[in-house]
């Protein structure tokens, strides 16, 4: 591994339940930089959709990272927000959580393939 | 341009719309096949951890071990990296003076196997969600390329 690739590469960050989190930090992509900024958000029973936003959105601006995950219950709650980010980077990828499965049918990718295949007249 | 001409181009550009839409439905396929992997890999990370949870205590595995904005900085243990618009999973070794501490150590000084298995788990997560990227930029990109191509051949 050279080390300036590694400088170069740009990080995960994750927004989910206590055990996505801890999973996902467990496996070392959690960081605390010097501005004290953290690349994880643990999204507890209390958490409002505004603050997931306010988190999903300042990650976005964020350009040291690369990819967001969250889980596809807490994409539901900001559903608007992630259909509007249509950027290759940082790229969004909703992951299943452990109480709920993966439904490709929410998927904003796969909803727009979905919205591909309709005939043009049809679509809006 | 005769009308054999706008032909022969109506044509060209319905055999490409094929093949595109041929790749788009294999890279669906594939983009839904890495999201259940996932899906499974991190489902046998959580067992794992509640059965740390289980032999160690409820409080051995919380939000209340993490680290917060308030504590030490640190540098992320893996980075994604970009070659050829492709992404990968780089990893640098613990060297805690350099900031890259060990994770394990925020939860147990003597971590049991259950927990370390779950670690490997999360692991193998990350590097599917990276495969997981590069399906879904490919996949982004066929759907914009099929959006323009189909309003050409519709004006």
């Amino acid at each position: 591994m050279s080390n300036q690739s590694f400088e170069e590469g740009k990080l995960m960050a994750v927004i989910g339940d206590e055990d996505t989190c801890v999973g996902f930090l467990l496996g070392g992509i959690g960081e605390i930089n010097e501005q004290r900024q953290s690349n994880f958000m643990v999204v507890e029973k209390d958490t409002t959709a505004a603050q997931i936003d306010e988190c999903f959105k300042r990650f976005v601006a964020r350009d040291d990272i690369a990819i967001i995950m969250i889980n596809q219950i807490y994409a539901d709650m900001i559903r608007t927000t992630i259909d509007k980010h249509l950027l290759p980077v940082p790229t969004v990828l909703e992951i299943p959580s452990k109480q709920h499965a993966y439904d490709s049918s929410k998927d904003s990718i796969l909803k727009r393939a979905q919205g591909i295949l309709k005939p043009t007249g049809r679509r809006r | 341009m005769t009308a054999d001409d706008s032909k022969s181009e109506k044509n060209a550009a319905g055999q490409l719309l094929d093949s595109m839409y041929l790749d788009m439905f294999y890279l669906i396929e594939a983009h839904t096949q890495c999201r259940v992997d996932i899906e499974r890999t991190n489902s046998s990370g959580a067992i794992l951890l509640a059965r740390t949870k289980f032999q160690q205590g409820g409080h051995s595995l919380t939000t209340a071990q993490i680290p917060t904005e308030n504590s030490a900085e640190f540098n992320a243990l893996c980075r994604v990296v970009e070659k050829a618009e492709r992404v990968s999973i780089e990893r640098h070794s613990v060297d805690k003076e350099s900031g890259y501490v060990e994770p394990l150590h925020w939860f147990s000084v003597l971590p049991p196997m259950s927990l370390r298995t779950a670690v490997e788990r999360f692991k193998k997560s990350i590097e599917l969600v990276a495969e997981s990227t590069n399906l879904q930029r490919e996949l982004a990109k066929i759907l914009n390329g099929i959006d323009r191509l189909r309003r050409s051949v519709a004006q």
